[in-house]
């Protein structure tokens, strides 16, 4: 695997071409151009906002920031294993007719998309200075949050990628989990909320939400960037950092098996694409 | 010394009438899984001096391109082994990842690292590329505002450019009118006075006795003739044409 990792590095200014490519060719012939990465996510607190605030009226503050902090980490991993999905068979000219480290392909789309994730954070940050949250010290933990999510997402793209050269079903199946996860993990609601249901035994809720780490990643955007969230039923449940790590462990588990997986076919793809 | 040692090379297909598109259809064929093979190379072996130019001959489906592509790493042999000194280029198909909204110049910067040029050879080289191609006046332009001759002409000029110790071609050098398809054969003219090691396939048989210093006949992935230009195409003439006319072959 080194040795994949270091002719990988040997190509990395076609890795950064495609990723420029990707970027400058989406948004090519709007008028708006780049600005359209940017309004999606103001567009989203806009709407959210205005859902929360005025008609479901949940009288929590702030509960838009609440929602965003996880919904725009969710769009990053949704994205990534959409797009990666098609990446190799959309890219069959080129693995037929040249030679390159295949894992490029989903590479650079899970990069293009990490730099939408990062544009719509800084949006995010604005936004939060707007309506005057309090500037957190584990904000400096950001960086590491957004490296394990990489690996996280990149593992899974490799997997997704490779497996839909074979069979047209892993696009579909993805798009199906992808609508289960959107509601099972904590997006539109806090991680209390689980943990302070009386029909959801603990056990459960923690192998769900602690042990997955998607779902530990999307709590912990919101612990390290937002206040605690306390209402007159629900109390702040801080961010346990142990877990932290071992989602950190098993992104980077998911990471190397789906290299390695990606590895072991992918001088088959010209052959099938 | 020997620029490409191929050794017992097999190339083998796995052929599905249908392939299996989903899980289903995989599933239901488990149990009477049958496959056909199709033996594309069968126990290929040949070695290329530098600085020879061999062009590889043969009909459609004698594994010419096989061959190449295998050469290229696109394909992993089945069997056997392909030692290739030095660097590599090989031009399969002209314009690799060129896409249409990207501007000539983009192109040329993202085609010329798929090929595996560094950002700073480009740089170098950008000048040669765009008036080999004679596009000085379009390269700023998207891609999807050129003719079809202009692409080919633009992915054929940064082709060249890779200064390559082994250039693997495969009929790509028809490109373009008569006056352009003049300068890319004294392109490669040029690459074999600099010591270049070529291999090509064509079919342009008349290119084939210009350029090739060695010819090679491949013949239902397997060699039938090899050596001087004249006595192998002499003997795949012979043979095509005598193929065609013979009273044995079965009557369409």
């Amino acid at each position: 695997m080194l040795k994949e990792f270091a002719e990988l590095l040997r190509y990395r200014e076609l890795l950064y071409n495609l990723v420029v490519r990707d970027l400058k060719v989406r948004y090519k012939n709007s008028v708006l151009g780049f600005f359209w990465s940017l309004l999606n996510p103001l567009l989203q607190v806009a709407t959210i906002t205005i859902v929360f605030k005025f008609i479901l009226k949940l009288g929590v503050p702030n509960y838009s920031a609440y929602l965003l902090c996880a919904f725009l980490p969710w769009t990053f991993f949704q994205m990534s294993v959409m797009d990666s999905a098609m990446s190799v068979l959309f890219h069959g000219d080129l693995v037929k007719k040249t030679y390159f480290p295949r894992e490029i392909l989903p590479a650079s789309i899970v990069l293009s998309n990490l730099i939408h994730f990062i544009l719509a954070l800084g949006v995010f940050f604005v936004y939060l200075l707007v309506i005057g949250t309090p500037i957190q010290v584990t904000w400096l933990v950001l960086p590491a949050i957004v490296f394990i999510q990489l690996l996280l997402n990149m593992g899974i793209a490799f997997f997704v990628s490779c497996l839909n050269v074979f069979y047209d079903d892993v696009k579909y199946m993805a798009t199906v989990i992808l609508n289960l996860f959107y509601f099972a993990l904590p997006i539109m609601y806090m991680v209390e909320h689980v943990f302070h249901s009386d029909r959801i035994p603990h056990s459960l809720a923690v192998v769900l939400y602690y042990l997955n780490p998607l779902s530990l990643l999307l709590i912990a955007y919101r612990k390290i960037l937002l206040p605690p969230f306390n209402t007159a039923t629900i109390h702040d449940i801080p961010l346990d950092y142990r877990y932290l790590a071992l989602a950190a462990l098993t992104s980077f588990v998911i990471f190397l098996a789906g290299y390695a997986f990606f590895n072991s076919r992918k001088w088959t793809f010209a052959e099938r694409v | 010394m020997d620029a490409i040692v191929i050794e017992n090379l097999h190339k083998t297909f796995r052929l599905s009438h249908e392939r299996h598109g989903s899980l289903k259809s995989l599933a239901l064929s488990f149990s009477r899984r049958t496959h056909d093979y199709v033996h594309a190379l069968n126990g290929i072996s040949f070695t290329v001096p530098e600085g020879e130019t061999l062009a590889v001959v043969g009909k459609n489906g004698s594994g010419k391109s096989t061959l190449l592509s295998t050469m290229a790493r696109v394909y992993k042999p089945t069997s056997g082994t392909v030692t290739m000194n030095g660097r590599v280029s090989a031009l399969l198909a002209l314009g690799a990842g060129f896409h249409t909204e990207l501007t000539g110049i983009e192109n040329v910067y993202l085609n010329g690292s798929i090929l595996g040029m560094s950002r700073r050879e480009i740089d170098k080289c950008f000048n040669q590329i765009v008036s080999f191609a004679e596009l000085e006046e379009f390269i700023d332009a998207p891609l999807r505002t050129y003719s079809s001759g202009m692409v080919m002409r633009l992915g054929f000029s940064v082709a060249i450019q890779v200064r390559p110790d082994i250039l693997l071609v495969d009929e790509v050098l028809a490109v373009g009118d008569e006056q352009f398809q003049r300068k890319c054969y004294e392109k490669v003219r040029e690459l074999q006075s600099e010591g270049k090691t070529i291999l090509f396939v064509s079919h342009d048989l008349k290119a084939v006795s210009d350029v090739a210093t060695r010819a090679m006949w491949l013949d239902s992935g397997e060699i039938r003739a090899d050596g001087d230009v004249q006595t192998v195409l002499g003997k795949y003439v012979e043979n095509t044409t005598a193929g065609d006319e013979s009273p044995a072959a079965p009557a369409l």
